[in-house]
């Protein structure tokens, strides 16, 4: 009994109110010894300060950077089921029909057999979708410890077509997408994170700049 | 003068000659030393005559000799064709084996299926320890090398007469069906016999095989048709009788192959005979034992047949089939047959074991369902179809049809790609309910305080349709803080809340909240942690994090009964048919309460760490419980013994299982863990 009072127990205990979920003190990295505690170490970070992007996206020492950069498109992927929520209130098949961010492109669904010309909202759930199977994938990422460099590389694609949620979002749903991004700074962490580890090209961001959302002295790798 | 006396000389010689063959070489060479006056006995045309003579006697043996070899070519090539007719005829009887097999395999499954309701695992089961060998020892293959030899001069001896071919051919044509009256089987037999006796034996060693070869095809087919009599008398499913049936006519017709084996056991190959006598022997005391077993069985016996049944058939089959080819020279044959047997005789054994100790299964982990991006907090499944609903901490849920999976690498289970994606949730989904039968529909409570009502889209949606809003339904909004429990009956739903209540809702109606239940008006009351419906619906059972458990009535919204616990308590289940209250506590303790007296049943400590999830299987015969210790275990509730342990999944933080769930009708059973993954055991 004594050592069960001592010993903190990170749980969400049946019952407990929601300010308490996941109100525990943070575990040092070093002590965390689950095959998740890359997940665990971002997802603590993240709750203790969600707009401190530099401190959510400094790597431990000695982490595997492509389990990283997994972990964290994880992270962002499943964030934007937030987003999604909330577009689908608004982003309608009748007046979004395509999925544009500028008037310069149409962005073609990749998620289909042959890319399809999917609505705006059909695009964003059919990318998340896709995304986490193509994540959860026991083919491409079988393990949450290593990871294949030619299943970082598919990271990238992921990474362009989730950019395209967040610029529509943007340039069509302006008020949905400043809530969420004041509620959550996913947009700001996410350019952050693309720009850091030069996932995708500087050209492809085409959203104006957001406050503090480039990282100092460390892009351009 | 001289000619004269040498011809009559000459004549003379001419009748010695045959007599003292061995003399004119000498006298030629006399006549070359000696004088030609003197060699007056053998004259040049005598000797030619004589010379003549013996060319013309070796010539005709040599015409008969090649007309003997002739014969005996004749004889081979009808004896390979016989051997080819024979090598098709096994083949045939083989395949015709395992189409039986076949079919009996399923019909067993289906039979398992019918009476216990739950798939037969037929994968998994493992050869009985003891095994015959299939191989012949290698002492057998010399003396069967040693009795070739022998009946080779049998056959320069005795020769082959048309009867015996005739009766050959027609054992053949009765083989083939061509000619199937049993009626003439004791006639050949006898027949064989006088061949045995006739022909004088040396080899005793012979007859004795065939003495033997015929003494358990009796008791084989006797033994055969007791399988008959019992499938009768506990009246299987009327398939299973006919497998039956058939199976006693392949008896039959291995019988007929086993006398053939025997009559050919004094013609080429002799050690087969042997190898028949020896798989007889084995098959009878088979049966023997079988037969012995199923007396003692009594009640339980009746899968016995089918089992037994299936394995002393095919054993006979392989005995005769294996005694029909030569073991020299057909490995594959043997091969095939060994195959056979081993692949039937662990279903009997599984069947036999499955017998003794009443019904046990064994859970095996089938499907993997990996979509979710954190931890999965609660499943339900499909009320009838093979398809369950999973709720993540990831702000979604996902429906998943078993019946669509994408084989994975490297094992042996299966992963699942989740058919759709449930999004509305604006936080962590905590828990679910699935909704009556043909509803088609499912509630989620989360910890963003919403109950929603979902409608399920139809199995065969594939997950990149567009989006169809009417998939959202009803969304309950009077909680005020997380939602941790859903129970869903006769189209009503429990809730418990952190707000410190537990409501009663019709969620498709207008006005859904039916009643709100609350223990204590005080705010640091405290909240709920789990809430089941009791007694056919009209009570709610509700643990407290502080482990109080009430019972409701739902009609007046009063507690009827309460039982204080000094631990927390994570999940209440009550039981399907009993008054029974089932709690998992944080104290890794299982409880089981008494639904009218409040009396603790039993206690007992179920895991390593804190018990999570809890699922009594639709019959109330078994509880299913999840632990933070990383597994899952089954529970007698009969006897409250643990029947199966299974480790299920990884740790996040200090959380692993977060809930498991029964299939109310089919054999499935499912956990879910907080490393993001479900895993669905069959
Ligand atoms: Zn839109
Ligand atoms: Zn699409």
């Amino acid at each position: 009994m004594a050592v069960e009072a001592v010993q903190i127990l990170r749980r969400n205990r049946p019952g407990s109110k929601a300010k308490d979920f996941c109100r525990w003190p943070d575990e040092p990295f070093e002590e965390m010894d689950s095959t998740l505690a890359v997940q665990q170490f971002i997802q603590q970070t993240i709750r203790r300060d969600p707009s401190n992007l530099e401190a959510i996206l400094k790597m431990p020492e000695a982490q595997d950077e492509g389990v990283w950069k997994y972990e964290h498109l994880q992270e962002f992927c499943m964030e934007l089921n937030g987003l999604a929520v909330k577009l689908q209130a608004e982003c309608k098949p009748e007046t979004c029909t395509q999925m544009t961010a500028t008037e310069q492109w149409i962005f073609l669904c990749a998620a289909h057999k042959t890319p399809k010309e999917c609505p705006a909202i059909d695009y964003t759930r059919h990318t998340l979708d896709g995304a986490a199977c193509l994540l959860n994938s026991n083919k491409y990422f079988p393990s949450r410890v290593s990871i294949k460099e030619s299943s970082v590389a598919k990271l990238g694609s992921v990474c362009r077509r989730v950019y395209r949620i967040f610029s529509h979002a943007y340039f069509h749903h302006r008020a949905i997408f400043d809530a969420f991004e004041k509620e959550t700074h996913l947009c700001k962490r996410f350019t952050y994170f693309v720009t850091k580890y030069s996932i995708i090209s500087k050209d492809i961001l085409i959203l104006p700049k957001l406050d503090d959302e480039t990282p100092v002295g460390e892009s351009e790798a | 003068m001289k000619i004269p006396t040498a011809m009559d000389d000459s004549s003379v010689s001419h009748h010695n000659g045959g007599q003292v063959g061995s003399q004119i070489g000498v006298s030629v060479n006399n006549k070359q030393n000696d004088e030609p006056s003197q060699s007056v006995q053998y004259s040049i045309p005598g000797i030619l005559h004589f010379i003549q003579h013996e060319w013309a006697r070796f010539e005709l043996e040599r015409s008969q000799w090649e007309v003997d070899r002739a014969e005996f070519e004749a004889r081979i090539a009808f004896l390979q064709g016989e051997r080819k007719g024979q090598e098709n005829l096994k083949n045939d009887l083989v395949r015709r084996i395992k189409m039986l097999e076949y079919a009996l395999k399923q019909e067993r499954a289906k039979f398992h299926k019918l009476k216990y309701g739950v798939e037969l695992q037929q994968g998994d089961v493992r050869p009985p320890p003891e095994e015959p060998p299939a191989e012949p020892e290698p002492a057998e293959r010399a003396q069967w090398k040693q009795g070739r030899q022998l009946i080779k001069q049998y056959l320069q001896e005795i020769g082959y007469t048309d009867t015996i071919l005739d009766v050959r051919s027609n054992r053949v044509r009765a083989l083939l069906g061509l000619n199937n009256e049993e009626v003439e089987n004791p006639n050949y037999r006898n027949y064989d016999k006088q061949q045995h006796d006739r022909c004088d034996y040396s080899m005793n060693h012979m007859v004795r095989k065939y003495d033997y070869g015929k003494e358990p095809r009796k008791s084989g087919v006797s033994a055969g048709g007791g399988y008959n009599e019992e499938g009768l008398s506990v009246q299987e499913t009327a398939a299973v009788f006919a497998n039956f049936e058939f199976l006693t006519n392949q008896e039959m017709d291995m019988d007929e192959i086993d006398d053939l084996d025997a009559k050919q056991s004094h013609h080429p190959p002799g050690k087969q005979g042997e190898e028949v006598d020896h798989e007889a022997e084995e098959v009878l005391n088979e049966l023997n034992l079988l037969t012995e077993r199923e007396a003692d069985g009594g009640g339980q016996g009746d899968e016995y047949p089918v089992g037994s049944g299936s394995s002393g058939g095919s054993a006979v089959a392989a005995g005769a089939v294996a005694g029909a080819g030569e073991a020299d020279e057909e490995p594959l044959a043997l091969g095939e047959l060994a195959q056979l047997t081993v692949s039937n005789e662990p279903e009997a054994y599984d069947v036999a074991s499955a017998n003794k100790e009443s019904f046990r299964k064994t859970w095996n982990a089938k499907y993997t369902l990996r979509s979710h991006f954190d931890g999965v907090r609660a499943l339900a499944f499909h009320p009838t179809e093979p398809a369950l609903v999973t709720a993540s901490e990831d702000h979604t849920l996902k429906l998943w049809n078993l019946q669509r999976t994408v084989p994975a690498k490297k094992s042996a289970g299966l992963d699942v790609e989740p058919l759709y994606t449930f999004r509305a949730h604006t936080a962590p989904v905590l828990c679910l309910a699935m909704g009556a039968p043909r509803s088609e529909e499912c509630f989620s409570g989360g910890l963003d305080g919403t109950i929603r009502v979902w409608n399920l889209p139809p199995p065969t949606a594939d997950p990149y349709d567009p989006y169809d809003p009417a998939v959202q339904g009803a969304v309950l909004r009077d909680h005020t803080d997380a939602v941790w429990s859903l129970s869903s009956a006769h189209g009503r739903l429990l809730s418990a809340s952190a707000d410190g209540t537990v409501r009663l809702w019709a969620p498709r109606a207008a006005r859904p909240l039916l009643s709100t239940l609350r223990a204590d008006e005080s705010p640091t009351a405290p909240a709920p942690a789990a809430a089941d419906f009791a007694d056919a619906a009209s009570r709610a059972a509700v643990v407290y994090r502080d482990g109080t458990l009430l019972l409701y009535d739902l009609e007046t919204g009063q507690p009827v009964l309460r039982v204080a616990c000094d631990s927390p308590a994570h999940r209440v289940r009550s039981h399907p048919t009993l008054p029974l209250l089932v709690t998992a506590h944080e104290d890794r303790h299982i409880r089981f309460w008494d639904g009218v007296s409040g009396r603790c049943a039993h206690t007992m400590v179920a895991h390593l760490d804190a018990v999570t999830g809890l699922a009594l299987d639709p019959n109330g015969l078994f509880l299913l419980s999840g632990s933070h210790d990383c597994s899952v275990r089954l529970w007698n509730l009969d006897t409250k013994t643990c029947v199966q342990e299974i480790t299920a999944h990884r740790k996040k933080f200090d959380e692993s299982i977060l809930d498991v769930a029964f299939h109310p009708l089919r054999p499935y059973i499912a956990s879910a863990g907080a490393d993001g993954l479900a895993k669905v055991f069959v």
